[in-house]
C-alpha cells in the first residue's frame, strides 16, 4: 500500500456525540430559556460547558496527532478543504446578512413609502413616513406588533468617531498579522510572537470600542426595536462582533503554539487557516463600514 | 469628484479586494510551497487595497464626494435628516 492510501482514521473516538450532546443541550435549554421555562437557563449553561470541553478535547487531539507527525498529504488536503467550506460557509453567512442591508435600504423601505407604484402606505396608516435612517422617521410611542413600544434614538453614531476608529484598528491588525505571516515564513520565531501580540491586542481594542459604541447606541434609544435600521445594524454588527471575538481567540491558540514550536516556516496550515479568516473578517467590517456608514 | 463616480470607484475597489481574498483562498486550499506564496502575495494585495480605500473613502468624506448615510447626529426635533 502506498503512503498516499493510508490515510489516517482515528478509531473509536468519543468527541462526535459529546459534540452532539453539547450542541443539543444548548439550543433546547435556549429554546426554553426564551419560552422562560425554569431549567431552560441551566441546561444551556451546561450544553455550553459541554461545547467547550469538546472544543478543547478534540482539537487539542488533532494537535497532538499533528505533530506527533501520522498525518500524509492526503490528510493536509483533507484539513484545507474543510476550511475551504467552512469559509464558503461564512460567506454565504454574510452575503445573506448583507442581502437584508439592501433589500431592506433599497426596496422595502422605499416600496413602504409607495415607490414603485405599489401601495401608498400612509393611506393605510395615518403618518406613516418613510426614511433609510429610519429612526429618524419614527415617531415616538409608536408600538410595534409584538406589543414593543419602539424605540426612537435621540442621536446615531458619528460616522467619523468610534466606527472610523475601530475600522482603522481592524485595518492594522491586517497589517500586523501580515508582518507576522512573513516572519514565519521566514522563521523570525521571536517577531512572529511579537507582531501576533500587536494583531491580538488590535483585536480586543476593537471589541472593547465595539462594546463601548452599542453602549452609546442604547443609552441614546437605538436598539433592536428601532425598526429595521436598529435589528439591521445590530444583526450585521453584532455577528460580525462575535466572529472577531472567536478570531482573537483562535490567534490566542496559535501563539500559545507558536510559542510550543508546532509550526515550521514551510508547515503551518493551522497558521495560514487563522491568518486567513482574520483577513476574512477584516473585509467585512471594511464592508460593514462602508455600506452601512457611507454609501 | 462627483458622488456616482466616488462610489463606482469605492465598489469596484472592494471588488477587487474580494477577489485579492478569493486568490488567497484558493493557495490556502492548493498548500505546498507554491500555494503558500500565492496566498501570502494575495493577503499583501488585500490589506494594501484595503488601507488604500479607507484612506479614500475618508478623504472623500472629508472632500464632501461622499456623504455619511448618517447624518442626524442632533435629537430628531432639532435637525432634519438629508435624504440621499
Amino acid at each position: 500500500m502506498s503512503k498516499e492510501q493510508a490515510y489516517y482514521v482515528p478509531h473509536g473516538t468519543y468527541w462526535p456525540i459529546i459534540g452532539s450532546i453539547g450542541i443539543a443541550m444548548l439550543f433546547v435549554g435556549f429554546a426554553n430559556q426564551m419560552h422562560g421555562v425554569e431549567w431552560g437557563g441551566s441546561v444551556m449553561a451546561l450544553g455550553f460547558a459541554i461545547t467547550v470541553f469538546m472544543m478543547f478535547g478534540w482539537f487539542g487531539q488533532v494537535v497532538n496527532e499533528s505533530i506527533s507527525g501520522i498525518y500524509n498529504s492526503q490528510v493536509d488536503r483533507s484539513f484545507r478543504w474543510g476550511m475551504s467550506w467552512f469559509i464558503f460557509s461564512e460567506v454565504m453567512f454574510f452575503a445573506a446578512f448583507f442581502g437584508a442591508l439592501f433589500y431592506a435600504r433599497q426596496l422595502s423601505v422605499p416600496w413602504l413609502g409607495g415607490a414603485d407604484n405599489n401601495i401608498y402606505t400612509p393611506e393605510l396608516w395615518n403618518g406613516f413616513k418613510t426614511g433609510w435612517d429610519a429612526v429618524a422617521f419614527t415617531t415616538p410611542g409608536t408600538t410595534l406588533q409584538s406589543g414593543v413600544e419602539m424605540s426612537v434614538p435621540t442621536q446615531l453614531v458619528n460616522t467619523w468617531g468610534l466606527p472610523a476608529l475601530n475600522t482603522l484598528l481592524l485595518l492594522l491588525s491586517g497589517v500586523t498579522l501580515t508582518f507576522a505571516h512573513h516572519a514565519l515564513r521566514a522563521g523570525h520565531r521571536n517577531q512572529i510572537i511579537g507582531w501576533l501580540v500587536a494583531t491580538i491586542a488590535l483585536g480586543v481594542a476593537f471589541l472593547g470600542f465595539q462594546i463601548m459604541e452599542y453602549g452609546h447606541a442604547y443609552h441614546d434609544g437605538l436598539k433592536l426595536t428601532s425598526g429595521i435600521y436598529g435589528s439591521t445594524f445590530y444583526l450585521l454588527t453584532g455577528f460580525h462582533g462575535f466572529h472577531v471575538t472567536v478570531g482573537v481567540i483562535m490567534l490566542t491558540v496559535i501563539l500559545y503554539r507558536i510559542q510550543k514550536g508546532h509550526f515550521t516556516a514551510d508547515n503551518h496550515f493551522g497558521f495560514e487557516g487563522v491568518a486567513w479568516y482574520w483577513h476574512f473578517v477584516d473585509v467585512v467590517w471594511l464592508g460593514l463600514f462602508i455600506f452601512v456608514y457611507w454609501l | 469628484m462627483g458622488v456616482f463616480m466616488t462610489e463606482v470607484l469605492v465598489v469596484l475597489v472592494i471588488l477587487a479586494i474580494m477577489v485579492a481574498l478569493g486568490f488567497g483562498l484558493l493557495g490556502l486550499l492548493k498548500g505546498g510551497k507554491a500555494g503558500s506564496d500565492r496566498m501570502f502575495k494575495s493577503l499583501v494585495i488585500r490589506v494594501s487595497l484595503s488601507i488604500a480605500l479607507f484612506l479614500f473613502v475618508m478623504f472623500s468624506g472629508y472632500m464632501g464626494w461622499i456623504q455619511s448615510n448618517i447624518v442626524m447626529l442632533d435629537a430628531p426635533t432639532k435637525q432634519t435628516p438629508v435624504q440621499k
